[in-house]
């Protein structure tokens, strides 16, 4: 059974704020320029959703019992669909592997394929990942 | 004979092994808690205080956050010295990526450059008018340790036949 997320939520605010920091290009901060690109309206940067969805990726698994530490490598990150203003995300997440030779002490690493989907449950981006997963829950989380 | 400049090409005109540096950035403790505060708020990357007593044993920027500024260098690259033309062929979107792996953490006052080369053209049309450039990416950082990698296909536009 895949572990589901919580939903975000990308507003006009959010997705320029991401935007004009680390991808200043007209689709993602400008709507009329975004209605004349390939994407055809304003959109969310893909290293913005990348960002949302491990953050999403996190909260799921800690909330589910499994300690995540850190996101270690992705495998593959594909876009499939543009995230549109006042669009909605949240994650699919099922567990694959697990490996006990981490590079973090006190983890495993475990790898898990992830589904990103809009508020209709269209995928808007897959992506295969390991996370550093803490062997006891003390090591896991330290704020 | 014409001159290719590098403001003015298509897909055709791009080489793989053509190689560049888009530049560097020092990371400071500052922008690494607020990017985490917002992206991806984990203790490592949030709480200075409380991360030297963690798994890092100190601040260190999310994995994101580096990749994030792989792609502001990329931009502020481009407009100025490749493609930047406004006339369609800059802002081919990235379609995909593989093999993408943070080595080693970034701390503040790290300072990274990023490389890019062109490793592959696919053979693919998309939408009539793109095809894939394949790049190899990577980050250094102050120590000459690779710190980033990853590839990642940018549609980039056909000349008009």
């Amino acid at each position: 059974m895949p572990l589901t997320s919580e939903l975000i939520t990308l507003d006009k605010a959010a997705i320029v704020a991401f935007a004009s920091q680390f991808d200043p290009q007209p689709y993602h901060l400008d709507k009329e320029a975004a209605e004349q690109s390939i994407f055809g309206g304003l959109c969310a940067s893909g290293w913005h959703i990348a960002a949302l969805a491990t953050r999403l990726v996190s909260e799921t698994l800690i909330k589910n019992g499994l300690p995540f530490v850190e996101l270690l490598s992705v495998g593959h990150l594909k876009w499939t669909r543009p995230t549109f203003v006042d669009e909605q995300i949240s994650v699919r997440i099922t567990l694959t592997d697990t490996q006990d030779e981490s590079p973090i002490a006190d983890t495993y690493v475990q790898a898990l394929n992830v589904d990103v989907c809009n508020g209709d449950g269209d995928v808007v981006a897959t992506m295969s990942a390991t996370a550093a997963i803490a062997q006891d829950s003390a090591t896991g989380e330290t704020a | 004979m014409t001159t290719l400049y590098l403001r003015d090409r298509w897909f055709e005109d791009l080489p793989a092994g053509e190689f560049h540096v888009f530049g560097s950035h020092t990371f400071s403790e500052l922008e690494i808690v607020e990017f985490a505060e917002t992206f991806d708020p984990r203790p490592q990357s949030t709480n200075p205080e409380a991360a030297r007593h963690n798994h890092r044993q100190g601040l260190i920027a999310s994995p994101w956050f580096v990749t994030a500024m792989w792609m502001r260098k990329m931009v502020d690259y481009m407009e100025v010295y490749a493609q930047g033309v406004n006339d369609g062929r800059r802002n081919g979107a990235g379609v995909a990526i593989t093999d993408l792996q943070w080595l080693e953490p970034v701390r503040p006052g790290h300072t990274l450059t990023y490389t890019y080369e062109i490793i592959d053209k696919p053979d693919r049309v998309i939408r009539e008018k793109w095809g894939l450039i394949r790049s190899r990416n990577e980050a250094f950082n102050q120590y000459g340790n690779k710190v980033m990698q990853f590839e990642i296909d940018i549609l980039a536009e056909r000349r008009p036949t």
